[in-house]
């Protein structure tokens, strides 16, 4: 029987955490590439598809219960979850740590849902969902720089070419049918434009917050703790504010909603997509590290360009095999990292 | 109220200069009654977030024999870092 060495053992345990790791960041991927169908597929069913088109403010006010009804799913799945794991008592004791720990997720809330989900829902609606995705693939950059400067998360050259090139590859995938995609009559486009840097801004900031909330406290009760406050802040703050100071019929659109079958089926789907998407993406900071975990979860750009083609049956073009390429050799770039290089992911003496 | 799962593993290794994990996991394990190899992973696995995210640090390590989490499993000794001292702090946890 061969004996094993500590050192054998010590290589092992660190090469199982980083595996781990990016076994959870590609789950972000496959989950966040899947959303887009279900998230751009309710543009087209009642009462969404019933808003004339230059109808902006209608098109927002939508956005928003839109983005609530989705939140209120999410952490429902995500009660699923953290009730299989036995998690929810540690979910209420963190939760109530306020003033202290979960303010930090009230903020990567604030950064991720009314910024970035919501920011995601426009792009899809008022542009298309190959926009919405392009405009995301650059969430990464923001985050790292943000996890860098405020907490001095490592960012070794490996991981930094390996982060390059996946970007390299999202936009060489993403960039001809976005030409494709913008039609410049459409009355819309700004806040398409807007949504979707308000994306690339918000999950980049929510990935850094979260992961400083992390350091003492679990990614499954975080990531449930975030979603709490999400649904607080919409449903107790921004959609009757709305209702109070527009002429909007929140109330009527959030029934018409809640009642529609066919649109809310649609928002399940998404709601299971994204709730698993962001366990996983909570999951592999804390493994990996925010750059990283972020850079792998790029790899979403794939995915939604699979199914978006498997869902409206038109195959994707030749520049997608040669983004394929590039995101791969991205991937397998930041993979082949030591193993070691996972085990401290900040420079000793980080105090932010 | 109890503390979540990693406050309290940090507040434990606040009380000493440094602590194995196997009696870290076997306090945690007491305090919130469970059992099982799926906790003790689950807070084995918080113990290499927190090494990781900088605010414990390995000073020694030794394969297991089979008497703590499972035969050539490594196990380690943890002490809190400045930074965790400073991050408990901050979060109210010391």
């Amino acid at each position: 029987m061969t004996q094993i060495t500590l050192d054998n053992a010590l290589k092992n345990h660190y090469s199982r955490n980083q595996r781990w790791g990016f076994t959870w960041a590609i789950w972000v991927a496959v989950l966040w590439g899947a959303w887009y169908v279900p998230g751009t597929a309710l543009w087209f069913e009642k009462p969404f598809s019933d808003i004339a088109a230059d109808d902006q403010a209608m098109m927002l006010g939508a956005t928003a219960v839109m983005t609530w009804v989705h939140a209120i799913a999410v952490l429902f799945f995500l009660l699923l979850w953290n009730t299989m794991l036995g998690k929810v008592k540690d979910y209420g004791r963190t939760l109530f740590r306020f003033r202290k720990i979960s303010k930090w997720y009230a903020l990567a809330s604030l950064f991720g849902g009314p910024m970035a989900i919501f920011g995601s829902y426009m792009a899809m609606g008022f542009i298309g969902p190959v926009f919405a995705a392009i405009t995301s693939l650059f969430y990464p950059i923001v985050g790292a720089i943000i996890a860098r400067l405020w907490y001095k998360e490592k960012i070794s050259s490996r991981a930094a070419l390996g982060m390059v090139i996946i970007i390299m590859g999202g936009t060489v995938i993403y960039a001809p049918g976005l030409f494709g995609e913008v039609e410049s009559s459409n009355p819309n486009l700004w806040l398409g434009y807007l949504g979707g840097l308000m994306s690339a801004i918000g999950w980049g900031a929510e990935g850094a917050v979260a992961a400083r909330a992390m350091d003492v406290s679990d990614p499954d009760t975080g990531i449930q703790c975030r979603f709490t406050f999400e649904v607080l802040f919409w449903g107790v703050i921004i959609l009757p504010l709305i209702a109070l100071f527009t002429d909007l019929p929140i109330a009527d659109f959030i029934v018409a909603t809640v009642t529609e079958s066919s649109a809310m089926l649609w928002i399940v789907l998404a709601s299971a997509c994204h709730a698993y998407s962001y366990t996983a993406f909570y999951k592999s900071f804390s493994l990996i590290g925010v750059g990283r975990g972020q850079a792998i979860g790029n790899l979403y750009a794939i995915f939604a360009l699979a199914f978006i083609a498997a869902f409206t049956l038109q195959l994707p073009e030749w520049y997608f095999v040669v983004g394929l390429v590039f995101v791969v050799a991205g991937t397998f770039v930041m993979f082949t990292e030591p193993a070691e290089s996972v085990i401290q992911l900040r420079d000793q003496g980080a105090t932010a | 109220m109890k503390l979540h799962q990693k406050a309290y593993l940090l507040v434990e290794l606040s009380k000493k200069d440094s602590s194995w994990d196997y009696d870290l996991v076997a306090k945690a394990l007491e305090e919130y009654n469970v059992s099982g190899s799926r906790w003790v992973n689950t807070f084995r696995v918080a113990l290499d977030e927190l090494s990781a995210a900088g605010l414990a640090n390995s000073t020694d390590k030794k394969l297991d024999d089979g008497t703590h989490v499972g035969a050539d499993k490594v196990l380690f000794k943890y002490e809190l870092t400045e930074f965790g001292r400073t991050r408990m702090c901050e979060t109210g946890l010391l």
